[in-house]
């Protein structure tokens, strides 16, 4: 007989189907608190002072001005801190850090921007006026590393982060058509709404620490903390029920938080901080500039018969950050001879982070860019040289695919988009006075899981509660839990309470690499599954509403249990039986299916630019892609993932650059009008297609996560599309006006 | 709305305050604030109205953008002074009586939303450019009078859908087409 506990997947009711967010109205009517909007009682504000050098020391800091002013209780610097420890910074132990280095450390400057001071007050205007007064003086120092962009410093390889397969090298020598360019991509800003925030409460006389942060991971934080203040991690809790995005530079801790935490122990009375924007773009994290040369060989026909990517990358001074490039080359096409290599370059910046399909929308870019070049070289279509190329499996670890249909995305995003009309010579299609330009790319993004644990209950109200120690960050998680308790006991969406983002729950997984829809809704089935075995125990048992029936001719239905003659209500259960609630457990982990298969996401963009030559404008006017991402959980917050991700990669291609002086590395445009990133009117017109095809080696509900692969490949594509209307190829990110004037 | 449950910083009598007299939500309000207080830190810190959000406090972003006098305006440029007398409209005053406004009920269904933070600011700039006649009423123009909305999630597409799915709702296009004759 079938376990009527388990679903048929194939089939499902509520998984799949469009959800509106059940956080929504909460968003929409402004009772979602994030962190920064937070208030508890006695509650003071901090505001960071920081260094407006990037290379140098701090000598000393006048205070006597700011101390006086009204409101002011205590000022946090190098001389009047916590001693504290660092972090281990362990991905595997749970307590990795943005920057091991802790705040007010040591007196050296390292980058503009890094915090020399914490301002606490009565008042948020008090706290800002008073850190307008503090005075530090610098002896700056000559030297600074501006940007790898602005030297020819090789940097240190990591042994670790690259890969070899074949005789790469013998094989370019030997290729009867090559490719051999650099590319480098100016260093971007994550720039998520929500700056980074922190409210830290000690209680039980400063034994315990209760921290609200805007974070990708609770569990990070908590550990990270629990480390640098030699707390066990039962006296610390780290709370983030709503997170204003995060694009990677939320999921570690950054050394703002431990200032915090440290202002209210020595005060005795929670502090709040929320970064400026300015600060949280020097100090808050970045995605690093990258140089890569990328080196194809292939046969006359297309084939490829060596591809070698040499990749570098920038780290500050005070933490080591590798954003490996080439993560996804050795997968990416089937070739026998590959090869990647990682450099990484000290430079005097604020340190960088994970953003968005890190390292890889970087690696992609190169990659998808030369690929471009290769089918110009070979007066081949580029469509078609990625369908010759197609990796039938997983090249790199030689296992099968869990589920692979890149050729159907390429198909099919070109037939959406009208890449027949596509006249392949270059400057040939026009529009009254704009030039028209085809490009396109492949798009992919490693598909990962972790463990997971999760909590159901069902009540006697009627209401069913599912909790997770992960976090929405704007992906819908909330939403696709709720599906999936759902789909499982058959209960109205309305009754089922979801809760996040608490380290007092079931440990759940970062925000983050597209993993936590494949680890966490796995975990909340066996949960589901753990409270249905225990209320039908309740039901069978003496003075239960099913007495004396077999607990396993149970099955769940519609909110309730039926014998298939019979349905009750799981309120009525639990009344019946006087219980107010019963609870489930469930914990979930990848499996062998890890060492039997290859899992991947891959997809398809297909862009138009529209360029005026008279003012060397280009505006990427349509962009169509298929997206191969295994089941969508809730197709429309899925997709605006994936549109959300083309958007971003406008930003990449056209407009996004953290500037760094050249005459001594300060960040020149740390605000929203001088980094510039896409607007409405920016935005083209997106035409998204998910394929459906749900990948149950991967997980039960068959779902690959969505998060990253967006993003990756768009910059290259809208590159693409440039050379095809104006001949110059951009190898450059981002590709402004300015370049396009210098080509034209 | 009750918001008993936000702590309220008082102002020291040190730096001096001055009293303002102003209607938020429809509602009349006296308050003290410090002469140097912005609207948006006054919303969010002393009032607990949240929903009002902070993105770059320099008027670069328009997460802050609130009514005042019925006009969209980004918060974080205001002084709270500045607001004497004047009518302030937050999003926590879009729904009436417990029922969402046609435009937030929108945002909901079409899904013009990821992380919700600049959501407020995007609703309440919609919400003014659907009565301002001087905006065109194609998607074009829409985009162009919402570009001080900045989405960082890219919801674009899904914003200006929920928009015009308002505009058609709110009999926009009929009133406009009538004050055109």
């Amino acid at each position: 007989m079938n376990d009527m506990t388990r679903p048929d997947f194939d089939k499902p009711r509520v998984v799949g189907q469009r959800t509106p967010r059940i956080d929504g109205e909460f968003k929409l009517t402004g009772r979602a608190g994030y962190t920064g909007e937070l208030h508890v009682d006695g509650m003071l504000y901090g505001y960071p002072v920081s260094a407006t050098i990037a290379n140098g020391v701090l000598e000393s800091l006048d205070l006597d001005a700011a101390r006086a002013m009204p409101g002011v209780v205590d000022i946090f610097h190098h001389g009047h801190f916590e001693a504290l420890h660092r972090s281990p910074n362990s991905m595997a132990h749970g307590d990795m850090v943005n920057e091991v280095r802790l705040p007010f450390e040591d007196e050296r400057i390292y980058y503009h921007g890094q915090y020399v001071a914490l301002v606490v007050a009565e008042t948020f205007e008090q706290a800002r006026a008073a850190a307008q007064r503090v005075v530090a003086h610098y002896r700056e120092e000559r030297g600074a590393v501006v940007s790898l962009l602005q030297t020819e410093a090789e940097g240190t390889l990591q042994e670790s982060a690259g890969s070899s397969r074949g005789d790469p090298e013998a094989a370019f020598g030997g290729a009867e058509v090559k490719v051999d360019s650099t590319y480098h991509i100016a260093a971007e800003s994550h720039l998520q709404m929500e700056m980074h925030a922190t409210l830290a409460e000690w209680r039980d006389a400063g034994k315990r620490l209760v921290v609200h942060e805007s974070t990708q991971g609770v569990f990070f934080q908590r550990n990270a903390m629990a480390r640098v203040f030699g707390l066990a991690q039962e006296n610390l809790e780290v709370i983030s029920h709503y997170v204003g995005s995060g694009f990677g530079n939320k999921l570690f801790m950054w050394p703002h938080s431990v200032a915090t935490a440290v202002a209210a122990r020595m005060i005795g009375r929670p502090v709040k901080v929320v970064l400026p924007r300015q600060q949280d773009m020097t100090s808050g994290g970045n995605r690093p500039a990258s140089r890569q040369r990328i080196r194809l060989g292939a046969d006359r026909s297309g084939k490829l018969t060596s591809v070698i990517h040499d990749s570098t990358t920038e780290t500050s001074l005070v933490h080591q950050y590798v954003d490996t490039c080439g993560s996804a080359t050795p997968s990416f096409y089937a070739c026998d001879n590959v090869s990647t290599s990682q450099r990484v370059l000290e430079v005097n910046h604020g340190t960088p982070c994970p953003m968005r399909a890190p390292g890889e929308v970087s690696g992609i870019f190169a990659l998808e860019t030369a690929m471009d070049e290769l089918a110009v070289a070979l007066e081949m279509d580029p469509v078609e040289l990625r369908l010759k190329n197609n990796a039938e499996q997983d090249p790199a670890s030689g296992l099968p695919w869990s589920s692979k249909h890149l050729d159907e995305c390429l198909t099919s995003a070109a037939k959406r988009f009208g890449w027949e009309q596509r006249n392949p010579a270059v400057g040939s299609m026009r529009d009254g006075d704009e030039i028209i330009g085809y490009g396109m790319a492949s798009c992919t993004w490693s598909a990962g899981r972790q463990p997971c644990e999760a909590r159901v209950e069902l009540r006697a109200d009627g209401s069913l509660f599912a909790a997770c120690g992960t976090q929405d960050i704007g992906t819908g998680t909330y939403t696709i839990v709720a599906q999936a308790v759902a789909e499982l006991t058959g209960a109205e969406l309305s009754r089922i309470e979801v809760k996040l983002g608490e380290t007092s729950l079931p440990a759940g997984p970062l925000s983050g690499g597209s993993m936590a829809t494949a680890t966490v809704l796995p975990a909340v089935a066996a949960a589901v599954r753990d409270a249905l075995d225990a209320i039908k125990e309740v039901a069978v048992g003496s003075g239960g509403a099913f007495e004396g029936s077999d607990a396993d001719a149970l099955s769940a239905e519609a909110g309730g249990l039926t014998d298939g003659e019979r349905r009750v209500s799981f309120e009525e259960i639990l009344e019946t039986s006087k219980l107010s609630s019963v609870n489930g457990q469930g914990s979930a982990a990848p499996g062998d299916e890890r060492s039997e298969y290859a899992f991947r996401s891959f997809g398809a963009h297909f862009v138009e630019v529209r360029i005026d030559p008279e003012i060397s404008r280009v505006r990427v006017a349509r962009v169509v892609s298929s997206i191969d991402i295994g089941r969508a959980i809730n197709p429309p917050t899925a997709r605006n993932q994936v549109e959300g991700g083309i958007v971003m990669g406008v930003g990449m291609g056209l407009l996004e650059k953290l500037d760094y002086d050249p005459r001594d590395a300060r960040l020149i445009n740390a605000n929203v009008a001088d980094y510039i990133v896409p607007t409405h009117a920016d935005a083209p017109e997106i035409d998204v297609e998910l394929l459906d095809y749900p990948d149950f080696k991967h997980n039960e509900f068959g779902g690959r996560g969505v998060g990253e692969i967006g993003l990756t490949g768009v910059a290259s594509a809208i590159a693409n599309a440039i050379y095809h209307a104006t001949g110059k190829r951009h190898r450059d990110l981002p590709i402004t006006i300015e370049a396009l004037l210098a080509s034209s | 709305m009750d918001d008993s449950v936000h702590s309220r910083p008082r102002v020291p009598e040190t730096l001096g305050t001055q009293t303002l007299n102003f209607t938020l939500n429809g509602e009349p309000r006296t308050l003290d604030v410090a002469p140097n207080a912005v609207l948006l830190d006054v919303l969010r810190e002393q009032l607990g109205l949240g929903g009002t959000k902070k993105g770059c406090d320099h008027g670069q972003c328009g997460a802050c953008t609130v009514h005042v006098d019925g006009q969209a305006m980004n918060s974080c440029l205001r002084l709270a002074v500045m607001c004497e007398g004047q009518q302030v409209t937050t999003v926590e005053g879009l729904a009436r009586d417990g029922e969402l406004h046609p435009v937030q009920q929108n945002f909901l269904e079409c899904d013009a939303y990821q992380c919700g933070y600049c959501t407020p600011g995007q609703m309440m700039s919609a919400t003014a450019l659907l009565n301002d006649e001087r905006i065109g009423t194609d998607d074009a123009s829409v985009k162009e009078a919402m570009s001080g909305n900045i989405c960082r999630c890219g919801a674009y597409k899904n914003i200006v859908e929920a928009i015009q799915k308002s505009r058609v709702q709110l009999g926009h296009d009929a009133t406009r087409k009538e004050g055109a004759a």
